[in-house]
C-alpha cells in the first residue's frame, strides 16, 4: 500500500508568542522541510484531540519552520493553548488554492482583515513584501473588536513604515488606551488612495465582517473578480474527499480556501 | 466480451473456484427489519437478501438475488470505522451486485480515487474485489433505477455478471482476471448460443417494461432536469414541510451506495493515538459545525436540502451525472417515510406545473 495521505509528520513547538489573551503564535519545526504556498492551509493534529485546519501566518520564503497564529476557540485549539515549547504536533499538506500573487501584479492591493484573520494576511503581506517592486501599493485596513484583540501589535506600525505600504488600524470599541480610529473595518474603506476600479481586495475575517466588507467594496466599484475571500468551512480531509466543507459546486479545501466573490456570488448562503 | 452458459448444477463449482483465491461473498436471502409498504403490496416482491461469507453459509442458502441486496456495496470498499494506515487483507469477491451498484461505484472512485492524491487504503481494497454482478429479474416497490436511465442489467464495470435464463446463467466474462478464471472453468462452460442470447434480451426487455409501467405512477423528473430543480426549489417549503417526520437517525446517508462522506478521527486520547476513518453523514446535526460554534446547516431542513444539492447539483456539475443510483434503500430505511422520489417530484411541480 502506498503511502497514508492523511498521516501527518511530526513538528515541534519552538516558540510560542502571546498575541492577545485568546491568540497565540506557534512557530513549529517540521521533520522536514516544509514548502507552502501563501494562502493554503495545512491540517494541524494535536495528538489525542484530533485535527483542525489552519492557514499558515509565516512568510512561505521560509522553509524549516512555520508559524500559525491561532484563537483559542474549540476543542482542538483550547487543548493546543495549554501546549508548551517542545511538545510534539502534527501537521500534513499544504492543501487548497492560495493568493494568486500573479495576478496582483502592477496593480493596487487592499487588504482588509477582521480579528484573528489577519494571520494568514500577515503570511500573504510578507510575501508581497519581498516581491514589493512588483506591486503598485499595499493598503491594509484591520479591524478588531477592542485594542486587547489587535494581534501582530509590534509588527502593524512597523509595516506601515514600509515604502508604498499604507496601514490603518480600527476598533469597534474605543477604551481610554487606545488613540487610533474607532469604527467597523467597513468604515475605513472609503479614501484610502486605492484606484478601486482596477485594484484587487483580499478579505480574511469572521464570515459577518466579510459579507459586509464585500458589499461595501462592491459599493466602491470592485467588481466581483478582483475580490478575494477565504472561505471558513469545517474540514476534516483537506483534500476534496470526506465532503464537509462543500460550497456550490466547490469544495473549500480543494478549490478555496481562497475564492474570488465570483465565484460565490450565486451560491446561497456563503456567509452563514 | 465473451458469453458462456453456466447450468444450475455447476454454479458451486464457481463459487468454489473464486473462494480458492477470495474472500467470497455470496447473497441469501433474509428477514430484515425493513418494512416498506405500500398500496397494491401482494404486486411486488418484497424479500431482503444480504451478501454473506461463501465459507460461513450453508450451501442450499446461497441464492440468485432478484434486486440489489440490503447492505450498500460501498460497505465492502471502505469500511464504517477504520484503521486508514492498514491493509492486510485476502482479495474479495463479491456477488450479487447489481447495476444500481455499479453505478454507485463511479461516484465512490470518483471521491476515493480521483482528485490529487489517491486513497491508497481504497485503491488496494478496489484493486483487490472481484466484481461478480447479475441481471435484475424483479424489482422491489422503491427501486428506481430506470428514471434516471440505469438498466436494471449491467453491460459493462464488472468482472463477471449472471443473467439466469432457463435452468441456468448467462457467465459474462469482462475482465483479464475473469477471463484467466474461466479458462480454469472450461468443464463448466460453454459458449453461448444466439438463441440463449436473444432469450437473455427479451427478459431484460420484459424487466424494463414492467419497471416503466410501475414507475409510472412516481412520476420521478428526468436526469435531465435534476440539477435544476434543486436549485430552483432552493427557497421551497418542501425541505420544511419533508423533514417533519426526520428523526435524524442518518439511515438513508448511512445505507446509501453513492454517499462517501467521512471524518478522520483518532481512535484514543492517548499521544500515540491511531488515525481513523469513520462514515459521517450530512443529515447528523455537527457535520458542518465550526470551532466557536457556527453552523451553516444547523437545522433539519437545511440539511435536507444539502443532500439533495450534492447529489443533484455539485455532483452533476463536476461529474456530470448524479449521486443517485435509485436503488431506493433510503426510501426503505427512513422509519419517518421520507422518499426522494416524492421530493424530486414535488421540486419538479413547483418549478414546471404552474398552481391554479
Amino acid at each position: 500500500m502506498k503511502k497514508n495521505i492523511y498521516q501527518p509528520v511530526k513538528a515541534v513547538i519552538e516558540e510560542i508568542i502571546e498575541e492577545t489573551h485568546a491568540i497565540k503564535t506557534f512557530r513549529l519545526r517540521p521533520e522536514a522541510d516544509f514548502n507552502f504556498a501563501t494562502g493554503q492551509f495545512i491540517e494541524l493534529t494535536v495528538p489525542g484531540v484530533g485535527e483542525a485546519p489552519f492557514t499558515p501566518s509565516s512568510d512561505p520564503g521560509v522553509k524549516d519552520s512555520l508559524e500559525l497564529t491561532i484563537m483559542n476557540v474549540g476543542e482542538v485549539t483550547s487543548k493546543l493553548h495549554t501546549l508548551h515549547k517542545g511538545d510534539v504536533l502534527g501537521i500534513r499538506g499544504p492543501y487548497g488554492q492560495g493568493y494568486p500573487l500573479d495576478k496582483f501584479k502592477g496593480r493596487d492591493i487592499l487588504i482588509v482583515g477582521g480579528g484573528v484573520g489577519l494571520a494568514p494576511l500577515r503570511s500573504l503581506l510578507f510575501s508581497l513584501f519581498s516581491g514589493i517592486d512588483n506591486y503598485n501599493k499595499v493598503v491594509l485596513r484591520y479591524g478588531s473588536r477592542t485594542s486587547g484583540d489587535i494581534v501582530y501589535k509590534t509588527l502593524l506600525p512597523e509595516w506601515g513604515k514600509k515604502d508604498k505600504v499604507d496601514v490603518l488600524v480600527s476598533v469597534d470599541v474605543g477604551d481610554s488606551s487606545w488613540l487610533g480610529n474607532v469604527g467597523l473595518v467597513t468604515t475605513v474603506l472609503d479614501n484610502t488612495g486605492v484606484d478601486y476600479s482596477s485594484a484587487a481586495a483580499i478579505v480574511c475575517g469572521p464570515p459577518i465582517m466579510m459579507k459586509f466588507v464585500t458589499l461595501k467594496l462592491l459599493d466602491l466599484g470592485f467588481q466581483p473578480p478582483d475580490i478575494y475571500l477565504s472561505m471558513e468551512k469545517s474540514m476534516s480531509c483537506g483534500l476534496g474527499k470526506c465532503g464537509h466543507c462543500r460550497v456550490g459546486k466547490f469544495y473549500a479545501c480543494k478549490d478555496g480556501p481562497v475564492f474570488t466573490y465570483e465565484q460565490l456570488k450565486d451560491i446561497h448562503d456563503i456567509w452563514d | 466480451m465473451e458469453t458462456y452458459f453456466l447450468k444450475n448444477d455447476d454454479q458451486l463449482k464457481f463459487y468454489e473456484r473464486l473462494e480458492q483465491e477470495y474472500d467470497l461473498y455470496v447473497p441469501v436471502k433474509a428477514e430484515s427489519a425493513l418494512k416498506h409498504e405500500y398500496e397494491g403490496q401482494a404486486k411486488l416482491p418484497s424479500a431482503d437478501y444480504f451478501l454473506k461469507k461463501f465459507s460461513q453459509v450453508n450451501k442450499e442458502e446461497i441464492i440468485f438475488n432478484e434486486y440489489r441486496t440490503v447492505e450498500p456495496t460501498r460497505a465492502f470498499l471502505t469500511h464504517y470505522k477504520e484503521d486508514i494506515g492498514n491493509y492486510k487483507e485476502r482479495p474479495q469477491a463479491l456477488c450479487g451486485i447489481k447495476n444500481c451498484d455499479i453505478f454507485s461505484l463511479k461516484i465512490q472512485d470518483s471521491v476515493f480515487l480521483g482528485g490529487e492524491e489517491v486513497d491508497p487504503l481504497y485503491k488496494a481494497r478496489r484493486d483487490n474485489t472481484l466484481l461478480i454482478s447479475g441481471d435484475c429479474p424483479h424489482f422491489k416497490e422503491v427501486c428506481f433505477c430506470r428514471a434516471f436511465d440505469i438498466n436494471p442489467y449491467p453491460v459493462e464495470g464488472f468482472d463477471f455478471n449472471l443473467s439466469p435464463l432457463n435452468n441456468g446463467y448467462l457467465l459474462d466474462v469482462a475482465s483479464q482476471k475473469a477471463k484467466i478464471i474461466a479458462l480454469s472453468l472450461k468443464g463448466i462452460l460453454t459458449p453461448a448460443t444466439l438463441g440463449q442470447l436473444s432469450g437473455r434480451a427479451a427478459k431484460r426487455e420484459s424487466v424494463n417494461r414492467r419497471m416503466d409501467e410501475h414507475l409510472a405512477q412516481h412520476k420521478i423528473p428526468k436526469k435531465e432536469v435534476l440539477q435544476e430543480i434543486v436549485l430552483s426549489g432552493y427557497n421551497s417549503g418542501v425541505w420544511q414541510d419533508e423533514i417533519r417526520t426526520c428523526v435524524e437517525c442518518n439511515g438513508c446517508v448511512f445505507i446509501c451506495d453513492t454517499c462517501h462522506c467521512f471524518l478522520l478521527s483518532e481512535d484514543s486520547s492517548s499521544e500515540n493515538a491511531r488515525r481513523l476513518r469513520l462514515w459521517d453523514g450530512c443529515l447528523l446535526k455537527n457535520f458542518t459545525k465550526v470551532a466557536g460554534g457556527a453552523n451553516p446547516l444547523r437545522l433539519r431542513y437545511m440539511r435536507l436540502r444539502n443532500r439533495f444539492l450534492k447529489k443533484f447539483d455539485f455532483f452533476i456539475a463536476n461529474l456530470g451525472y448524479q449521486a443517485c443510483c435509485g436503488c431506493g434503500r433510503c426510501i426503505e430505511v427512513c422509519p419517518g417515510k421520507i422518499d426522494i422520489r416524492r421530493i424530486l417530484r414535488k421540486l419538479y411541480e413547483e418549478k414546471y406545473i404552474p398552481t391554479g
